[in-house]
């Protein structure tokens, strides 16, 4: 065997057991890459579950306890991810995702049972309101009708004390 | 007064009453909105957790720290990302209204109730810091290289425990007589509506001077 055929077999077997290896590092950097999407997605779409809950005036202090940690997890991710570390990236991308899990079914959770207290509240409040009002009409009226009925006699004791003098 | 005038005072005492007896269905039906603004702040605290003492002459070998805190008035619960970057005063400006170009090294991630405030500690330090082009030898001829041809190079920046390989340099700053760097802190908003971080206009930030390192 000549050099130049040695030297070609070489470089042949050289791409050959190389080509594995590149796939195997794309593959794990999609990998990784996924993972961060995947985590953040779902840190993102529990956030607006948590604030539609807040909105409708549920609790939410011990929820946004557990995105945090999420989201702790998550910048840890991004930060071994940009250091080229895709083992220690994947992990904390994945406890992110498993911290959170969960999370947003109990804010759905949340925001329903606030919504129906706000909706119980307001018919509490609703009822105050209106007999408050009829309280606040009727005993006004019967002020007004002792006033008017001692006003008038006062005036008609005061003109017939001023006819009387003339 | 005559009768009249008492019946219109009474009509608009009447009415008054009524409408705080309403109130709780009032405040419900009509959202009484004080025009409050929203707005986020962010600041730095130094190591002994007040407005002082922040470092400033650095060295190598040697970690020093500081607290970076956000206060959240936007309304409701607001998520938040801080970038910590590393550079020089041509690379990183503290007034800019844009974000720096260079590569987060940290970041932090955060949820913050609405009128509530984050803080977290930030410990960082220096290594491998060199200095370029002391020397200059022309026609087997040595001699000092003036000061402010004269370039220094920081290789790694640690961050809360976590080696950065950076690659910083900068040259003699002859109005303030030193080797200045800048560690920016960039405060990102999650933009529900755009579903992406949006760059919230504040950068806190140190300015180190590594003339003794």
């Amino acid at each position: 065997m000549t050099w130049s055929k040695l030297l070609m077999v070489s470089a042949f077997l050289f791409f050959l057991l190389s080509f594995p290896t590149l796939l195997v590092s794309a593959s794990s950097e999609d990998m990784v890459t996924l993972a961060l999407t995947e985590a953040e997605e779902a840190l993102v779409s529990t956030h607006e579950a948590v604030l539609e809950a807040e909105q409708a005036g549920a609790n939410v202090s011990g929820l946004l306890d557990k995105l945090n940690l999420g989201a702790e997890y998550l910048a840890e991710a991004y930060v071994w991810y940009r250091l080229g570390v895709s083992e220690n990236a994947s992990r904390f991308a994945g406890l992110c995702s498993d911290v959170i899990g969960g999370v947003s079914s109990e804010a759905v959770e949340l925001r329903d049972e606030a919504k129906r207290l706000g909706e119980a509240n307001f018919v509490v409040n609703m009822i105050r309101s209106v007999v408050g009002v009829i309280v606040v009409f009727v005993s006004c009226s019967i002020v007004w009708l002792i006033f008017r009925r001692r006003y008038r006699r006062r005036v008609g004791l005061m003109s017939e004390v001023v006819s009387g003098e003339s | 007064m005559n009768l009249e005038e008492y019946r219109i005072l009474f009509l608009v005492v009447t009415l008054g009453l009524a409408l705080v007896a309403a109130s709780p269905v009032l405040g419900v039906v009509v959202p009484f909105d004080g025009g409050s603004e929203e707005f986020s702040e962010f600041w730095l605290l130094g190591p002994g957790h007040n407005a002082e003492g922040y470092p400033f002459s650095v060295g190598t070998d040697e970690m020093y720290s500081v607290f970076v805190c956000l206060g959240n008035h936007m309304g409701s619960s607001e998520y938040y990302m801080v970038y910590v970057k590393f550079g020089n005063s041509n690379q990183l400006d503290f007034d800019s209204s844009e974000p720096g170009s260079l590569l987060p090294l940290y970041e932090f991630r955060v949820f913050v109730s609405n009128e509530d405030v984050w803080e977290s500690p930030v410990t960082f330090g220096f290594q491998n810091v060199s200095v370029e082009d002391v020397v200059l030898s022309i026609d087997n001829v040595t001699m000092n290289v003036p000061i402010e041809d004269v370039v220094l190079s920081v290789d790694d920046v640690i961050i809360n425990g976590i080696v950065f390989p950076v690659d910083a340099s900068t040259s003699w700053d002859s109005e303030k007589s030193g080797f200045y760097f800048r560690l920016s802190f960039e405060l990102w908003r999650y933009d529900v509506a755009l579903k992406s971080f949006s760059f919230h206009n504040r950068v806190v930030g140190l300015q180190l001077n590594m003339t003794g390192s």
